[in-house]
């Protein structure tokens, strides 16, 4: 049985449909991350499985419980914000102990059973000797890690992520990926990640929701998303460079920059579809060459290949060559609804 | 009090020494520190202007303190006498001080205005803390266009109102009472408050409530918790300026009491030491001098988190 189960939740702000008819189930243990581009919905979704925000319609159901109409306080979910929003007026250990200050009304803890929880939390996070500080005198990272610390010192059933990465600076940001992963595999919690970066999203994810304009575009993981996209806009939206789309009259179809490569290097050309390309502008990014041009027939439709830099075939600005790509790399849609179409079901028109 | 006397009679004197005696350490100061170079010599002469402004503008800020404080002591012939200069002729003498403590009722004054403006301070925090916060947080569009019609309230003068509210209070049976005031006052004291704490809740970050909230509490432990604790400063300030509005309010206090010992500072003293065109000017300036330099105090302390809580309610709104 799934841990969150989602059931055709909507959210309305006055007549922007922010979220509009997600069906979602989280398993217990698992590494969900929502992806999606600023405005998709990911952060309202997020605040509706917490409780911060009231689903306009829908239903939530945590652990087999339906939460939908209960207050944040009462769903044992916990959550990680943007800013962290540590307390400033609280040292880390109070910042940490505060969740449990709470939950001491029913559970009855002792000052020492505090204290014994948030010093083991802060030491799994290495946050221990920090515990006398205050938010303001912490680095971005500590920060973060005093923000999951305090997340995690109850336990909760799920962990809320709301880009919690996004304020570290580029070379902490792979560090702390790494580590959140780490963690959330040893606590085997439940953790739902939000994020529009989809680095992030392919490194930590178990699981990744491609969300648009508030309806999700597709559920699978990172692998499965990537190679087999259920439409243009997660085709499109994933990898950087972007899936190259190019337009016939009936479907459109994409290949991936990297596996548009010249004709000589190609496994089984015979399996290939050869295209001629122009090469207009090369770029050189140490392991790769990006190159950008035109392929024949195509003549607006910008198209990128990415070569590795260690295959020495000369590639000239201002040439045509051939180049080609697996029949299998070759992805098609429709041109009205942007859905994946089956290579099969083209027989004949291709 | 020899001291004393020798103290007013070389008030001015006294007063340049000591502003030379600072300029003079600060020069010196600073040539140890840097060595008495040409370089810091024309430092000094360029900087002097700018010290000289602030100087004068010192001045006219203090010179009401100033001159209040040396005619209290002045007896009747050398305050009178023309030209008017502000140095003593006469002796100083502690007369009209002590004529204030025991022929006036100044001391009641002191204590009905701080009876007064401290349960009007305590109804104005109930009122405006949950009133303030639920229009920083709670209310959409209509939210703001309510604070601003309490905020008019705010703006409708006692000079109008105090006719009817003088009915309210002989109906309740209050005239020639304190609680008549505690009770009028918070008319004007809670929508000016709740503007000003309004400004202070919306600098704090909501997803620090939010936090609260997915922590375990509920909205007023939130509140009581996070916001209130973070809000502090302005709330002290606001309670200051709560405290100097019911200080120098007149007109209710003029109208709604009548028996001289019941009656608050701002009325009291103008009214028993101003007998029609007679002005006894040294006890009425010591006794607004005594009241007006704790106040000014504090008025300073808080001034910039006055500026602040109104301005952070405007820009952010």
């Amino acid at each position: 049985m799934s841990l969150v189960e989602l059931q055709g939740i909507k959210k309305f702000f006055d007549n922007v449909r922010a979220v509009d008819g997600i069906e979602l189930e989280i398993e217990d243990g698992e590494f969900l991350v929502i992806l999606g581009p600023s405005g998709c919905g990911k952060t309202t979704l997020m605040r509706m499985i917490a409780g911060l925000e009231k689903p306009t319609a829908g239903q939530i159901f945590i652990g087999g419980e339906d939460v939908t109409a209960l207050p944040p306080r009462k769903r044992g979910v916990s959550m990680v914000f943007q800013s962290y929003a540590l307390y400033p007026h609280m040292n880390v250990f109070n910042n940490i102990a505060f969740p449990l200050k709470a939950q001491s009304r029913e559970k009855k803890y002792d000052k020492r059973a505090i204290r014994d929880k948030v010093e083991n939390t802060a030491r799994l996070l290495e946050i221990d000797m920090l515990l006398d500080r205050r938010p303001r005198q912490l680095s971005g990272g500590q920060r973060q890690r005093v923000a999951i610390a305090r997340a995690m010192v109850t336990q909760p059933a799920v962990l809320l992520l709301d880009e919690p990465l996004s304020n570290l600076d580029a070379k902490l940001r792979a560090n702390a990926r790494d580590e959140l992963k780490e963690f959330q595999r040893s606590s085997n919690i439940t953790a739902v990640f939000v994020t529009h970066d989809q680095i992030e999203a392919m490194g930590l994810g178990d699981r990744i929701v491609v969300m648009s304009q508030g309806k999700i575009q597709q559920i699978g993981t990172p692998q499965f998303i990537y190679d087999d996209p259920a439409n243009e806009f997660v085709a499109t939206f994933l990898g950087s460079p972007s899936m190259n789309i190019l337009r016939s009259e009936v479907f459109s179809f994409g290949f991936r920059p990297e596996n548009f490569l010249p004709k000589t290097l190609a496994d089984n050309p015979e399996n290939s579809r050869i295209f001629h390309y122009y090469i207009k502008r090369v770029e050189y990014l140490g392991s790769d060459r990006l190159l950008y041009g035109y392929v024949h027939g195509h003549d607006n439709e910008l198209t990128l290949a990415k070569v590795p830099s260690n295959v020495r075939v000369a590639l000239d600005v201002d040439c045509d060559y051939e180049f080609a790509v697996h029949n299998s790399d070759i992805k098609f849609f429709d041109r009205q609804s942007g859905q994946r179409i089956e290579q099969q079901n083209l027989q004949g028109v291709v | 009090m020899a001291l004393l006397i020798w103290i007013l009679q070389n008030f001015w004197s006294l007063l340049v020494l000591s502003f030379a005696t600072l300029v003079g350490l600060r020069i010196a100061y600073r040539f140890r520190k840097y060595g008495a170079t040409r370089a810091e010599l024309s430092h000094i002469l360029r900087r002097s202007p700018f010290y000289l402004v602030v100087l004068i503008f010192c001045f006219f800020a203090a010179a009401p303190f100033m001159i209040m404080f040396l005619h209290s002591f002045k007896v009747d012939g050398d305050l009178y006498r023309r030209p008017q200069p502000f140095v003593y002729r006469q002796d100083p003498t502690l007369e009209h001080l002590e004529s204030l403590f025991t022929n006036t009722a100044y001391l009641d004054f002191i204590r009905n205005s701080v009876v007064v403006g401290i349960a009007v301070v305590i109804i104005t925090l109930i009122l405006a803390l949950p009133a303030a916060y639920a229009l920083a947080r709670l209310t959409g569009r209509w939210g703001e266009r309510a604070g601003i019609l309490m905020f008019l309230v705010y703006l409708v003068p006692p000079t109008l109102l105090f006719i009817p509210m003088f009915r309210i209070v002989v109906m309740l049976g209050l005239k020639d009472s304190p609680l008549a005031l505690i009770v009028v006052y918070p008319s004007f004291t809670v929508p000016f408050s709740m503007w000003l704490l309004q400004g202070f809740f919306k600098a704090v970050p909501p997803e620090l409530e939010e936090a609260a909230l997915v922590d375990g509490f509920n909205r007023v432990e939130a509140f009581l918790r996070v916001v209130l604790p973070l809000s502090l400063p302005g709330i002290i300030s606001t309670i200051v300026f709560t405290f100097t509005l019911t200080l120098h309010e007149f007109i209710y206090a003029l109208v709604f009491i009548t028996n001289t010992s019941r009656r608050t500072l701002s009325v009291g003293v103008p009214t028993e030491l101003i007998l029609g065109d007679v002005y006894f000017w040294q006890p009425l300036l010591a006794a607004a001098l005594i009241i007006a330099i704790p106040v000014g105090f504090a008025y300073n302390l808080f001034l910039d988190s006055l500026v602040q809580g109104f301005t952070m309610g405007a820009v952010k709104g």
